[in-house]
Protein backbone atom coordinates (compact mmCIF):
# COMPACT_ATOMS: atom_id res chain seq x y z
CA UNK A 1 0.00 0.00 0.00
CA UNK A 2 1.46 3.38 -1.03
CA UNK A 3 1.06 6.63 0.90
CA UNK A 4 -1.10 7.98 -1.97
CA UNK A 5 -3.47 5.01 -1.65
CA UNK A 6 -3.66 5.56 2.10
CA UNK A 7 -4.58 9.22 1.57
CA UNK A 8 -7.20 8.33 -1.00
CA UNK A 9 -8.93 6.05 1.50
CA UNK A 10 -8.36 8.46 4.38
CA UNK A 11 -10.11 11.25 2.47
CA UNK A 12 -13.10 8.95 2.02
CA UNK A 13 -13.17 8.15 5.75
CA UNK A 14 -12.86 11.79 6.80
CA UNK A 15 -15.64 12.84 4.43
CA UNK A 16 -17.95 10.18 5.82
CA UNK A 17 -17.19 10.88 9.50
CA UNK A 18 -17.44 14.66 9.24
CA UNK A 19 -20.20 14.59 6.66
CA UNK A 20 -18.30 17.02 4.42
CA UNK A 21 -17.39 16.12 0.83
CA UNK A 22 -14.97 19.03 0.47
CA UNK A 23 -12.43 17.66 2.97
CA UNK A 24 -8.98 16.94 1.56
CA UNK A 25 -6.48 15.86 4.21
CA UNK A 26 -2.70 16.08 4.10
CA UNK A 27 0.23 15.37 6.41
CA UNK A 28 -0.12 18.64 8.32
CA UNK A 29 -3.92 18.48 8.82
CA UNK A 30 -4.82 18.61 12.53
CA UNK A 31 -7.98 18.86 14.61
CA UNK A 32 -7.66 22.68 14.39
CA UNK A 33 -8.26 22.52 10.61
CA UNK A 34 -11.56 20.61 10.77
CA UNK A 35 -14.28 22.32 12.80
CA UNK A 36 -16.01 19.26 14.25
CA UNK A 37 -12.85 17.28 15.06
CA UNK A 38 -13.10 17.08 18.85
CA UNK A 39 -12.12 14.26 21.22
CA UNK A 40 -15.34 12.35 20.50
CA UNK A 41 -14.95 12.59 16.73
CA UNK A 42 -11.30 11.63 17.14
CA UNK A 43 -12.37 8.20 18.39
CA UNK A 44 -15.12 7.96 15.74
CA UNK A 45 -12.45 8.65 13.17
CA UNK A 46 -10.10 6.03 14.63
CA UNK A 47 -12.88 3.41 14.63
CA UNK A 48 -13.78 4.32 11.02
CA UNK A 49 -10.11 4.06 9.99
CA UNK A 50 -9.88 0.67 11.74
CA UNK A 51 -12.93 -0.54 9.81
CA UNK A 52 -11.61 0.82 6.52
CA UNK A 53 -8.15 -0.77 6.86
CA UNK A 54 -9.21 -3.84 8.87
CA UNK A 55 -6.79 -3.60 11.78
CA UNK A 56 -6.81 -2.23 15.32
CA UNK A 57 -4.89 0.93 16.16
CA UNK A 58 -3.23 0.54 19.59
CA UNK A 59 -4.42 2.91 22.34
CA UNK A 60 -0.94 4.41 22.71
CA UNK A 61 -1.06 5.59 19.08
CA UNK A 62 -4.64 6.88 19.44
CA UNK A 63 -3.63 9.11 22.35
CA UNK A 64 -0.39 10.44 20.87
CA UNK A 65 -1.12 10.99 17.16
CA UNK A 66 -0.93 14.71 16.46
CA UNK A 67 -1.83 15.06 12.80
CA UNK A 68 -3.00 13.13 9.74
CA UNK A 69 0.61 12.52 8.68
CA UNK A 70 1.19 10.51 11.88
CA UNK A 71 -2.08 8.67 11.26
CA UNK A 72 -0.88 7.72 7.77
CA UNK A 73 2.48 6.55 9.20
CA UNK A 74 0.64 4.32 11.69
CA UNK A 75 -1.56 2.88 8.92
CA UNK A 76 1.47 2.13 6.74
CA UNK A 77 3.29 0.55 9.69
CA UNK A 78 0.34 -1.62 10.74
CA UNK A 79 -0.57 -2.49 7.17
CA UNK A 80 2.85 -4.06 6.42
CA UNK B 1 4.92 23.99 56.11
CA UNK B 2 2.58 25.26 53.41
CA UNK B 3 3.38 26.86 50.08
CA UNK B 4 2.34 30.30 51.34
CA UNK B 5 4.55 30.23 54.45
CA UNK B 6 7.84 32.11 54.67
CA UNK B 7 9.49 28.81 55.73
CA UNK B 8 8.57 27.36 52.34
CA UNK B 9 10.27 30.21 50.50
CA UNK B 10 13.41 29.92 52.65
CA UNK B 11 13.40 26.17 51.91
CA UNK B 12 12.84 26.86 48.21
CA UNK B 13 15.68 29.33 47.72
CA UNK B 14 18.17 27.33 49.83
CA UNK B 15 17.12 24.24 47.85
CA UNK B 16 17.67 26.07 44.54
CA UNK B 17 21.13 27.26 45.70
CA UNK B 18 22.16 23.68 46.60
CA UNK B 19 20.66 22.38 43.34
CA UNK B 20 22.68 24.67 41.09
CA UNK B 21 25.95 24.28 43.01
CA UNK B 22 25.77 20.47 43.05
CA UNK B 23 27.31 18.40 40.21
CA UNK B 24 24.80 18.19 37.36
CA UNK B 25 24.48 14.42 37.43
CA UNK B 26 23.46 14.72 41.10
CA UNK B 27 20.72 17.31 40.53
CA UNK B 28 17.90 14.79 40.42
CA UNK B 29 19.20 13.34 43.72
CA UNK B 30 19.05 16.83 45.26
CA UNK B 31 15.44 17.17 44.04
CA UNK B 32 14.65 13.78 45.54
CA UNK B 33 16.17 14.78 48.90
CA UNK B 34 14.32 18.13 48.83
CA UNK B 35 11.06 16.32 48.07
CA UNK B 36 11.53 13.95 51.02
CA UNK B 37 12.47 16.81 53.38
CA UNK B 38 9.48 18.85 52.17
CA UNK B 39 7.20 15.89 52.71
CA UNK B 40 8.39 15.44 56.29
CA UNK B 41 7.93 19.14 56.98
CA UNK B 42 4.53 19.51 55.27
CA UNK B 43 2.74 16.22 55.93
CA UNK B 44 2.35 13.45 58.48
CA UNK B 45 5.72 11.71 58.03
CA UNK B 46 4.59 8.06 58.05
CA UNK B 47 2.18 8.73 55.14
CA UNK B 48 5.21 8.81 52.84
CA UNK B 49 4.77 5.02 52.92
CA UNK B 50 1.73 5.45 50.65
CA UNK B 51 3.87 7.25 48.08
CA UNK B 52 6.43 4.47 48.37
CA UNK B 53 3.68 1.87 47.89
CA UNK B 54 2.45 3.63 44.72
CA UNK B 55 6.01 3.85 43.42
CA UNK B 56 6.70 0.17 44.12
CA UNK B 57 3.49 -0.99 42.38
CA UNK B 58 4.18 1.16 39.31
CA UNK B 59 7.86 0.19 39.25
CA UNK B 60 7.09 -3.54 39.52
CA UNK B 61 4.42 -3.31 36.80
CA UNK B 62 6.79 -1.38 34.52
CA UNK B 63 9.68 -3.80 35.03
CA UNK B 64 7.46 -6.83 34.42
CA UNK B 65 6.16 -5.25 31.20
CA UNK B 66 9.76 -4.88 30.04
CA UNK B 67 10.60 -8.44 31.09
CA UNK B 68 11.94 -10.53 28.18
CA UNK B 69 9.55 -13.37 29.04
CA UNK B 70 6.51 -11.21 28.41
CA UNK B 71 7.80 -9.24 25.42
CA UNK B 72 6.97 -10.84 22.12
CA UNK B 73 5.11 -13.64 23.84
CA UNK B 74 1.48 -13.52 22.76
CA UNK B 75 0.35 -16.03 25.37
CA UNK B 76 1.83 -13.87 28.09
CA UNK B 77 0.10 -10.71 26.84
CA UNK B 78 -2.83 -11.52 29.10
CA UNK B 79 -0.46 -11.55 32.05
CA UNK B 80 0.72 -8.06 31.21
CA UNK B 81 -2.91 -6.90 31.17
CA UNK B 82 -3.45 -8.57 34.56
CA UNK B 83 -0.29 -6.97 36.01
CA UNK B 84 -1.38 -3.53 34.72
CA UNK B 85 -4.90 -3.97 36.09
CA UNK B 86 -3.56 -5.12 39.47
CA UNK B 87 -1.18 -2.15 39.76
CA UNK B 88 -3.96 0.31 38.83
CA UNK B 89 -6.47 -1.32 41.19
CA UNK B 90 -4.05 -1.33 44.14
CA UNK B 91 -3.55 2.40 43.72
CA UNK B 92 -7.27 3.08 43.37
CA UNK B 93 -8.02 0.87 46.38
CA UNK B 94 -5.51 2.61 48.66
CA UNK B 95 -6.77 6.01 47.53
CA UNK B 96 -10.40 4.97 48.04
CA UNK B 97 -9.68 3.58 51.49
CA UNK B 98 -7.99 6.74 52.71
CA UNK B 99 -9.63 9.56 50.74
CA UNK B 100 -12.94 8.13 49.64
CA UNK B 101 -14.14 6.77 52.96
CA UNK B 102 -14.40 10.21 54.48
CA UNK B 103 -17.20 10.98 52.00
CA UNK B 104 -18.61 7.64 50.94
CA UNK B 105 -20.40 6.93 54.18
CA UNK B 106 -22.58 4.17 52.75
CA UNK B 107 -19.64 2.42 51.10
CA UNK B 108 -17.63 2.68 54.30
CA UNK B 109 -20.45 1.22 56.37
CA UNK B 110 -20.84 -1.71 53.98
CA UNK B 111 -17.08 -2.22 53.95
CA UNK B 112 -16.91 -2.19 57.74
CA UNK B 113 -19.83 -4.61 58.06
CA UNK B 114 -18.40 -6.99 55.47
CA UNK B 115 -14.76 -6.78 56.52
CA UNK B 116 -14.40 -5.80 60.20
CA UNK B 117 -10.67 -5.40 59.74
CA UNK B 118 -11.35 -2.09 57.96
CA UNK B 119 -13.23 -0.89 61.05
CA UNK B 120 -10.09 -1.55 63.06
CA UNK B 121 -8.02 0.27 60.45
CA UNK B 122 -10.51 3.17 60.68
CA UNK B 123 -10.02 3.26 64.44
CA UNK B 124 -6.28 3.72 63.86
CA UNK B 125 -7.20 7.02 62.20
CA UNK B 126 -4.68 6.64 59.38
CA UNK B 127 -4.47 9.94 57.56
CA UNK B 128 -4.17 10.17 53.76
CA UNK B 129 -0.90 11.14 52.12
CA UNK B 130 -0.29 14.68 50.94
CA UNK B 131 -1.65 15.28 47.43
CA UNK B 132 -2.97 11.74 47.28
CA UNK B 133 -5.60 12.36 44.59
CA UNK B 134 -3.01 14.04 42.38
CA UNK B 135 -0.15 11.59 42.63
CA UNK B 136 -2.52 8.58 42.42
CA UNK B 137 -3.93 9.88 39.14
CA UNK B 138 -0.39 10.59 37.94
CA UNK B 139 0.92 7.11 38.76
CA UNK B 140 -2.14 5.43 37.18
CA UNK B 141 -1.42 7.51 34.06
CA UNK B 142 2.19 6.30 34.14
CA UNK B 143 1.20 2.61 34.47
CA UNK B 144 -1.28 2.86 31.58
CA UNK B 145 1.17 4.83 29.42
CA UNK B 146 3.76 2.07 29.96
CA UNK B 147 1.14 -0.54 29.09
CA UNK B 148 0.16 1.28 25.91
CA UNK B 149 3.78 1.81 24.92
CA UNK B 150 3.58 5.60 25.19
CA UNK B 151 6.53 5.71 27.58
CA UNK B 152 9.40 3.41 28.47
CA UNK B 153 9.24 2.16 32.07
CA UNK B 154 11.70 3.84 34.41
CA UNK B 155 14.30 1.33 35.59
CA UNK B 156 15.53 3.39 38.55
CA UNK B 157 13.01 3.20 41.40
CA UNK B 158 14.36 6.37 43.06
CA UNK B 159 13.84 8.31 39.83
CA UNK B 160 10.29 6.98 39.67
CA UNK B 161 9.75 8.05 43.29
CA UNK B 162 10.84 11.56 42.30
CA UNK B 163 8.21 11.53 39.52
CA UNK B 164 5.54 10.61 42.11
CA UNK B 165 6.69 12.90 44.90
CA UNK B 166 8.28 15.95 43.20
CA UNK B 167 7.59 18.38 46.03
CA UNK B 168 5.95 21.45 44.42
CA UNK B 169 3.17 19.41 42.82
CA UNK B 170 2.20 17.50 45.97
CA UNK B 171 -0.05 20.35 47.14
CA UNK B 172 -2.64 20.62 44.36
CA UNK B 173 -1.05 19.04 41.31
CA UNK B 174 -0.79 19.51 38.36
CA UNK B 175 -1.31 15.92 37.24
CA UNK B 176 1.71 15.58 34.96
CA UNK B 177 2.39 12.95 32.34
CA UNK B 178 5.65 11.01 32.68
CA UNK B 179 6.88 12.46 29.40
CA UNK B 180 6.34 15.98 30.80
CA UNK B 181 8.51 15.28 33.86
CA UNK B 182 11.39 13.45 32.20
CA UNK B 183 13.18 16.83 32.45
CA UNK B 184 13.59 16.06 36.18
CA UNK B 185 16.44 13.68 35.34
CA UNK B 186 18.29 15.95 32.93
CA UNK B 187 21.14 18.37 33.68
CA UNK B 188 20.13 21.94 34.41
CA UNK B 189 22.30 25.04 34.32
CA UNK B 190 21.69 28.16 36.36
CA UNK B 191 19.81 30.75 34.34
CA UNK B 192 18.78 34.14 35.69
CA UNK B 193 15.63 34.10 33.52
CA UNK B 194 14.32 30.97 35.28
CA UNK B 195 14.82 32.55 38.70
CA UNK B 196 13.22 35.84 37.56
CA UNK B 197 10.24 34.17 35.88
CA UNK B 198 9.77 31.70 38.74
CA UNK B 199 9.83 34.47 41.36
CA UNK B 200 7.42 36.63 39.32
CA UNK B 201 4.99 33.78 39.08
CA UNK B 202 5.22 32.97 42.80
CA UNK B 203 4.57 36.62 43.66
CA UNK B 204 1.55 36.74 41.35
CA UNK B 205 0.20 33.53 42.90
CA UNK B 206 0.59 34.98 46.40
CA UNK B 207 -1.27 38.10 45.28
CA UNK B 208 -4.17 36.04 43.94
CA UNK B 209 -4.38 33.87 47.04
CA UNK B 210 -3.63 36.27 49.90
CA UNK B 211 -5.06 39.51 48.55
CA UNK B 212 -8.08 38.37 46.51
CA UNK B 213 -9.13 34.83 47.42
CA UNK B 214 -8.82 35.09 51.19
CA UNK B 215 -10.85 38.34 51.18
CA UNK B 216 -13.59 36.82 49.03
CA UNK B 217 -13.63 33.82 51.37
CA UNK B 218 -14.79 36.06 54.24
CA UNK B 219 -17.87 37.05 52.23
CA UNK B 220 -18.65 33.50 51.06
CA UNK B 221 -18.17 31.79 54.44
CA UNK B 222 -19.98 34.57 56.32
CA UNK B 223 -23.15 34.25 54.24
CA UNK B 224 -23.37 30.45 54.16
CA UNK B 225 -22.80 30.08 57.91
CA UNK B 226 -25.92 32.13 58.74
CA UNK B 227 -28.48 31.81 55.96
CA UNK B 228 -31.30 32.67 58.37
CA UNK B 229 -29.91 36.17 58.79
CA UNK B 230 -28.34 36.47 55.36
CA UNK B 231 -31.46 35.73 53.34
CA UNK B 232 -33.08 37.21 50.24
CA UNK B 233 -30.39 38.31 47.80
CA UNK B 234 -27.46 37.54 50.09
CA UNK B 235 -26.90 33.94 48.91
CA UNK B 236 -26.79 35.16 45.31
CA UNK B 237 -23.71 37.21 46.22
CA UNK B 238 -22.05 33.90 47.13
CA UNK B 239 -23.12 32.30 43.86
CA UNK B 240 -21.35 34.93 41.80
CA UNK B 241 -18.40 35.57 44.12
CA UNK B 242 -17.47 31.95 44.86
CA UNK B 243 -16.22 31.16 41.30
CA UNK B 244 -13.81 34.10 41.63
CA UNK B 245 -12.69 32.83 45.05
CA UNK B 246 -12.09 29.28 43.85
CA UNK B 247 -10.35 30.53 40.68
CA UNK B 248 -7.96 32.86 42.51
CA UNK B 249 -7.37 30.22 45.19
CA UNK B 250 -6.65 27.29 42.86
CA UNK B 251 -4.89 29.18 40.08
CA UNK B 252 -2.98 31.24 42.67
CA UNK B 253 -1.67 28.04 44.22
CA UNK B 254 -0.81 26.73 40.73
CA UNK B 255 1.17 29.92 40.03
CA UNK B 256 3.19 29.36 43.23
CA UNK B 257 3.79 25.70 42.32
CA UNK B 258 4.71 26.35 38.68
CA UNK B 259 6.93 29.25 39.75
CA UNK B 260 8.64 27.09 42.40
CA UNK B 261 9.33 24.37 39.80
CA UNK B 262 10.64 26.98 37.37
CA UNK B 263 13.29 28.01 39.91
CA UNK B 264 14.71 24.51 39.33
CA UNK B 265 14.35 24.85 35.53
CA UNK B 266 11.44 22.39 35.56
CA UNK B 267 8.35 23.27 33.49
CA UNK B 268 5.17 21.77 34.87
CA UNK B 269 2.06 21.69 32.67
CA UNK B 270 -0.40 24.57 32.92
CA UNK B 271 -3.71 23.95 34.70
CA UNK B 272 -5.60 27.10 33.67
CA UNK B 273 -6.02 29.10 30.49
CA UNK B 274 -8.33 32.02 31.36
CA UNK B 275 -11.43 29.86 31.96
CA UNK B 276 -13.74 32.84 32.41
CA UNK B 277 -13.07 33.96 28.82
CA UNK B 278 -14.75 30.76 27.58
CA UNK B 279 -17.67 31.12 25.23
CA UNK B 280 -19.23 27.74 25.99
CA UNK B 281 -19.27 25.28 28.89
CA UNK B 282 -17.36 22.77 26.79
CA UNK B 283 -14.62 25.32 26.20
CA UNK B 284 -14.66 26.21 29.91
CA UNK B 285 -13.70 22.67 30.87
CA UNK B 286 -10.87 22.73 28.34
CA UNK B 287 -9.47 25.78 30.15
CA UNK B 288 -10.15 24.82 33.81
CA UNK B 289 -8.10 22.18 35.67
CA UNK B 290 -6.63 21.21 32.31
CA UNK B 291 -4.36 18.41 33.56
CA UNK B 292 -7.25 16.54 35.24
CA UNK B 293 -9.34 16.91 32.05
CA UNK B 294 -6.46 15.69 29.86
CA UNK B 295 -5.74 12.80 32.22
CA UNK B 296 -9.41 11.74 32.22
CA UNK B 297 -9.67 12.11 28.43
CA UNK B 298 -6.58 10.03 27.67
CA UNK B 299 -7.02 7.35 30.33
CA UNK B 300 -10.80 7.08 30.69
CA UNK B 301 -12.75 8.76 27.89
CA UNK B 302 -10.76 7.45 24.92
CA UNK B 303 -10.57 3.83 26.13
CA UNK B 304 -14.27 3.86 27.01
CA UNK B 305 -15.32 5.29 23.62
CA UNK B 306 -13.10 2.80 21.82
CA UNK B 307 -14.40 -0.14 23.83
CA UNK B 308 -16.39 -2.83 22.04
CA UNK B 309 -19.52 -1.94 24.03
CA UNK B 310 -19.46 1.73 22.98
CA UNK B 311 -18.70 0.90 19.34
CA UNK B 312 -21.71 -1.44 19.41
CA UNK B 313 -23.84 1.28 21.01
CA UNK B 314 -22.79 3.61 18.19
CA UNK B 315 -23.74 1.04 15.53
CA UNK B 316 -27.08 0.34 17.23
CA UNK B 317 -27.83 4.09 17.41
CA UNK B 318 -27.05 4.48 13.70
CA UNK B 319 -29.54 1.74 12.85
CA UNK B 320 -32.36 3.17 14.98
CA UNK B 321 -32.00 6.95 14.93
CA UNK B 322 -31.22 9.87 12.67
CA UNK B 323 -27.54 10.67 12.09
CA UNK B 324 -27.51 13.47 14.65
CA UNK B 325 -29.18 11.51 17.46
CA UNK B 326 -27.07 8.47 16.62
CA UNK B 327 -23.95 10.51 17.34
CA UNK B 328 -25.44 12.10 20.43
CA UNK B 329 -26.20 8.82 22.25
CA UNK B 330 -22.65 7.36 22.49
CA UNK B 331 -21.26 10.86 23.05
CA UNK B 332 -23.60 11.46 26.02
CA UNK B 333 -22.84 7.98 27.43
CA UNK B 334 -19.07 8.56 27.12
CA UNK B 335 -19.37 12.02 28.66
CA UNK B 336 -21.31 10.65 31.61
CA UNK B 337 -18.57 8.12 32.36
CA UNK B 338 -15.96 10.89 32.05
CA UNK B 339 -17.88 13.18 34.42
CA UNK B 340 -18.57 10.34 36.82
CA UNK B 341 -14.86 9.56 37.06
CA UNK B 342 -14.00 13.23 37.56
CA UNK B 343 -16.66 13.46 40.30
CA UNK B 344 -15.34 10.21 41.81
CA UNK B 345 -11.81 11.64 41.82
CA UNK B 346 -13.07 14.59 43.88
CA UNK B 347 -14.10 11.88 46.36
CA UNK B 348 -17.65 12.74 47.34
CA UNK B 349 -21.24 12.08 46.42
CA UNK B 350 -21.93 15.84 46.24
CA UNK B 351 -19.46 16.09 43.37
CA UNK B 352 -20.93 13.17 41.43
CA UNK B 353 -24.58 13.93 42.04
CA UNK B 354 -24.21 17.69 42.13
CA UNK B 355 -21.38 19.06 40.07
CA UNK B 356 -20.89 16.19 37.58
CA UNK B 357 -24.59 15.54 36.91
CA UNK B 358 -25.27 19.26 36.58
CA UNK B 359 -22.48 19.95 34.09
CA UNK B 360 -23.16 16.76 32.14
CA UNK B 361 -26.81 17.85 31.76
CA UNK B 362 -25.73 21.32 30.66
CA UNK B 363 -23.31 19.88 28.07
CA UNK B 364 -25.93 17.49 26.68
CA UNK B 365 -28.56 20.26 26.51
CA UNK B 366 -26.16 22.64 24.77
CA UNK B 367 -25.29 19.92 22.26
CA UNK B 368 -29.00 19.35 21.58
CA UNK B 369 -29.80 23.06 21.33
CA UNK B 370 -26.71 24.25 19.42
CA UNK B 371 -28.09 23.74 15.86
CA UNK B 372 -31.28 25.65 16.83
CA UNK B 373 -29.27 28.46 18.43
CA UNK B 374 -27.04 28.66 15.34
CA UNK B 375 -30.14 29.07 13.18
CA UNK B 376 -31.53 31.80 15.46
CA UNK B 377 -28.27 33.77 15.47
CA UNK B 378 -28.19 33.39 11.67
CA UNK B 379 -31.75 34.66 11.30
CA UNK B 380 -31.07 37.60 13.63
CA UNK B 381 -27.87 38.31 11.66
CA UNK B 382 -25.78 38.29 14.86
CA UNK B 383 -22.08 38.81 14.21
CA UNK B 384 -20.82 35.87 16.26
CA UNK B 385 -17.25 37.16 16.10
CA UNK B 386 -18.09 40.56 17.57
CA UNK B 387 -16.80 41.56 21.02
CA UNK B 388 -20.32 42.07 22.41
CA UNK B 389 -21.44 38.56 21.38
CA UNK B 390 -18.26 37.05 22.80
CA UNK B 391 -18.82 39.02 26.03
CA UNK B 392 -22.43 37.83 26.25
CA UNK B 393 -21.34 34.21 25.76
CA UNK B 394 -18.63 34.53 28.43
CA UNK B 395 -21.10 36.04 30.94
CA UNK B 396 -23.58 33.24 30.15
CA UNK B 397 -20.90 30.61 30.74
CA UNK B 398 -19.91 32.31 34.01
CA UNK B 399 -23.51 32.26 35.25
CA UNK B 400 -23.97 28.58 34.34
CA UNK B 401 -20.69 27.70 36.08
CA UNK B 402 -21.57 29.81 39.15
CA UNK B 403 -24.81 27.94 39.71
CA UNK B 404 -23.06 24.58 39.28
CA UNK B 405 -20.40 25.24 41.90
CA UNK B 406 -22.98 25.91 44.61
CA UNK B 407 -22.51 22.19 45.31
CA UNK B 408 -18.82 22.86 45.82
CA UNK B 409 -19.46 25.28 48.67
CA UNK B 410 -21.15 22.64 50.86
CA UNK B 411 -19.50 20.00 53.01
CA UNK B 412 -22.11 17.34 52.31
CA UNK B 413 -24.72 16.59 49.65
CA UNK B 414 -27.62 17.38 52.02
CA UNK B 415 -26.03 20.73 52.85
CA UNK B 416 -25.61 21.41 49.12
CA UNK B 417 -29.33 20.84 48.56
CA UNK B 418 -30.03 23.19 51.48
CA UNK B 419 -27.99 25.83 49.67
CA UNK B 420 -30.02 25.30 46.49
CA UNK B 421 -33.24 25.62 48.51
CA UNK B 422 -32.01 28.87 50.03
CA UNK B 423 -31.34 30.23 46.54
CA UNK B 424 -34.77 29.25 45.26
CA UNK B 425 -36.43 30.81 48.34
CA UNK B 426 -34.99 34.20 47.33
CA UNK B 427 -37.84 34.74 44.89
CA UNK B 428 -40.58 34.00 47.42
CA UNK B 429 -38.91 35.45 50.48
CA UNK B 430 -40.73 38.34 52.18
CA UNK B 431 -37.41 40.09 52.75
CA UNK B 432 -36.98 41.63 49.31
CA UNK B 433 -33.61 43.23 49.87
CA UNK B 434 -31.81 44.22 46.65
CA UNK B 435 -30.49 47.37 48.41
CA UNK B 436 -27.91 45.22 50.25
CA UNK B 437 -25.75 45.68 47.16
CA UNK B 438 -25.60 49.45 47.70
CA UNK B 439 -26.28 50.38 51.36
CA UNK B 440 -23.07 49.04 52.91
CA UNK B 441 -24.76 46.05 54.63
CA UNK B 442 -21.94 43.91 53.29
CA UNK B 443 -19.73 45.34 56.05
CA UNK B 444 -21.69 43.23 58.55
CA UNK B 445 -19.76 40.23 57.15
CA UNK B 446 -16.51 41.68 58.44
CA UNK B 447 -15.26 43.30 55.22
CA UNK B 448 -14.62 47.04 55.31
CA UNK B 449 -14.92 49.55 52.45
CA UNK B 450 -11.11 49.32 52.26
CA UNK B 451 -11.41 45.57 51.71
CA UNK B 452 -14.03 46.08 49.01
CA UNK B 453 -11.82 48.64 47.25
CA UNK B 454 -8.86 46.24 47.46
CA UNK B 455 -11.01 43.46 45.98
CA UNK B 456 -12.23 45.65 43.10
CA UNK B 457 -8.78 47.01 42.24
CA UNK B 458 -7.22 43.54 42.50
CA UNK B 459 -9.88 42.04 40.26
CA UNK B 460 -9.20 44.82 37.73
CA UNK B 461 -5.48 43.90 37.85
CA UNK B 462 -6.37 40.21 37.46
CA UNK B 463 -8.52 41.01 34.42
CA UNK B 464 -5.67 43.04 32.91
CA UNK B 465 -3.17 40.20 33.37
CA UNK B 466 -5.63 37.64 32.00
CA UNK B 467 -6.25 39.81 28.93
CA UNK B 468 -2.47 39.97 28.36
CA UNK B 469 -2.28 36.21 28.81
CA UNK B 470 -5.05 35.68 26.28
CA UNK B 471 -3.22 37.88 23.78
CA UNK B 472 0.40 36.79 24.31
CA UNK B 473 0.06 33.28 25.78
CA UNK B 474 1.95 34.47 28.87
CA UNK B 475 1.63 37.92 30.48
CA UNK B 476 5.42 37.75 30.99
CA UNK B 477 5.90 37.87 27.20
CA UNK B 478 4.49 41.40 27.35
CA UNK B 479 6.30 42.23 30.59
CA UNK B 480 9.71 41.14 29.27
CA UNK B 481 9.39 43.72 26.47
CA UNK B 482 9.00 46.62 28.90
CA UNK B 483 11.88 48.80 30.06
CA UNK B 484 13.70 47.78 33.26
CA UNK B 485 12.42 50.58 35.60
CA UNK B 486 8.82 49.90 34.60
CA UNK B 487 9.21 46.16 35.19
CA UNK B 488 10.76 46.68 38.60
CA UNK B 489 8.11 49.24 39.51
CA UNK B 490 5.46 46.57 38.86
CA UNK B 491 7.36 43.97 40.94
CA UNK B 492 7.71 46.39 43.86
CA UNK B 493 4.03 47.42 43.68
CA UNK B 494 3.00 43.75 43.61
CA UNK B 495 5.32 42.85 46.50
CA UNK B 496 4.02 45.70 48.65
CA UNK B 497 0.44 44.88 47.70
CA UNK B 498 0.99 41.35 49.01
CA UNK B 499 2.78 42.57 52.16
CA UNK B 500 0.27 45.33 52.97
CA UNK B 501 -3.03 43.87 51.75
CA UNK B 502 -2.33 40.15 52.04
CA UNK B 503 -4.45 38.24 54.57
CA UNK B 504 -1.74 36.50 56.55
CA UNK B 505 -0.18 36.46 59.98
CA UNK B 506 -1.83 35.69 63.36
CA UNK B 507 -5.59 35.27 63.18
CA UNK B 508 -5.66 34.20 59.55
CA UNK B 509 -5.37 30.77 58.09
CA UNK B 510 -4.19 31.40 54.57
CA UNK B 511 -2.68 27.98 54.35
CA UNK B 512 -5.81 26.10 53.34
CA UNK B 513 -6.31 25.77 49.61
CA UNK B 514 -9.74 24.65 48.45
CA UNK B 515 -8.20 22.05 46.14
CA UNK B 516 -5.73 20.96 48.83
CA UNK B 517 -8.41 18.59 50.18
CA UNK B 518 -8.14 16.30 47.14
Amino acid sequence: MTREEVYERLNKVFREVFDDDSIIVQDSTTSDDIEDWDSFEHINLVVAVENEFSFKIPMGKVVTMKNVGEMADIILELGK
Amino acid sequence: MTVTSYRFFVFLFIGAAVYYTAPKRMQWVILLCLSVVYYFLAATPYTILFLILSTVTAYTAGILMECRYFRGNKAAAKWITCITAAAVLINIFVWFLLKGNAFWMLGTRLLHESFPIFLQLGALKIVPALGMGYYTAQIIGYILDCYWGICTPQRNILKLFLFVGFFPQLTVGPISKYSELECLYRDHSFNYINIAHGSQRILWGLFKKLVISDRLAIIVNGIWTDTLFYNGFWPWIVVFVYPLEIYTDFSGCMDIILGAAELFDIRLPENFRNPFFSRTCQEFWQRWHITLGTWARDHVYYPVLKSRMMVRLGKWSKQHFSKRIAKLIPWAAGMWILWFVMGFWHGSSKHIIGVSAYFWTILVLSEICSPGLKKITGLLKVDTESFSWHFFQSVRTYIIYSIGVVFFTADRLTEAFEHVKVLIRTFSHPAWNPWIFFDGSIRSLGVSYRDLNVILLSLAALLGVDVLREKYGYARTWLDRQILPFRWMLYVVLLFAVLIFGMYGPGYNASEFIYGQF
